[in-house]
């Protein structure tokens, strides 16, 4: 038993996108990150539009926006999935230390049907070098109690071991 | 994506059960002494998985054996990686708009 829980906490593992931007600065990053223009500007995928309500720039304060699917496929899909064109977002700052590290919190919001939703923390750590920023972006979805132990990167490796006693088990002959 | 992949992982016991069959199909008995919680629980939390379609299940003389099916981790494992594509994509756009700031700035100087 005691062994399976550290096998299983082993596996638990956040998500982290790592990227250099050439050229750019931290005080650009930032600005992306923490305004309503800049966050407006990128953060909506492609067929989506994003306007921000509220942006309370400190520890325990709001970042809500709306998101609005602004082309016919985008459209279609948000309707056949049963949501609204629209969609609401609120989220708490967890960290704010300028042109450094941000960390915020919102509910889990892609998962359309979810009778208790769960959070998904999001940090964000900047780092200026000697020809741009690195920019490190780590997602843990296993924030709250309701997440599994084995979500995301951790099921990748579970689902290797599935596989592999799939195929010895098809291999053995049924 | 099925909500109902997620609802039916929400349950500690059945994530330990599901890790219990990780490693190939057992008997219920096997599954209670690997997850220690007492054989109804077991067999309600085998019932609900097999209902999801986490499960299968096959008599071995008086023994019922379950094993997991690939279907909803092969859903999971979909839905992880339009979640990473989301973001991939979303870094992208936040370099295309970082280029846009240093070109502005250098039409400027």
């Amino acid at each position: 038993m005691t062994e399976m829980k550290q096998a299983s906490s082993t596996a638990k593992q956040r998500i982290t996108f790592e990227r250099h931007y050439k050229g750019a600065t931290v005080a650009d990053v930032w600005e992306l990150w923490t305004t309503k223009e800049g966050i407006e500007e990128w953060w909506g995928p492609d067929g989506f539009s994003v306007k921000v309500h509220e942006l309370d720039l400190r520890v325990g304060g709001r970042l809500d926006y709306a998101m609005t699917a602004t082309e016919l496929p985008q459209v279609e899909f948000m309707k056949k999935a049963g949501m609204s064109v629209t969609t609401q977002h609120r989220g708490t700052f967890k960290e704010v230390e300028p042109q450094s590290r941000l960390a915020f919190v919102f509910p889990m919001d892609f998962v359309p049907g979810l009778a208790e939703p769960y959070s998904v923390e999001t940090t964000v750590e900047m780092f200026p070098t000697a020809d741009g920023v690195r920019l490190v972006v780590t997602i843990d979805p296993m924030h709250d109690a309701h997440w599994t132990d084995m979500a995301v990167q951790g099921w990748e490796m579970e689902l290797g071991r599935l596989e592999r006693s799939l195929e010895k088990r098809l291999a053995q002959g049924s | 994506m099925h909500a109902d992949v997620f609802q039916t992982l929400a349950d500690p016991t059945r994530r330990r059960i599901v890790e219990a069959l990780l490693g190939g199909e057992h008997a219920v008995n096997d599954i209670v002494e690997r997850v220690s919680i007492h054989q109804s629980g077991v067999s309600r939390h085998l019932r609900i998985l097999h209902d999801a379609g986490f499960v299968d299940v096959r008599p071995d003389g008086a023994k019922r054996l379950y094993s997991l099916r690939a279907a909803p981790f092969q859903e999971l494992d979909e839905w992880v990686t339009r979640y990473r594509e989301l973001w991939e994509a979303r870094l992208d756009k936040l370099g295309e708009a970082l280029e846009r700031r240093q070109k502005a700035r250098k039409e400027r100087n």
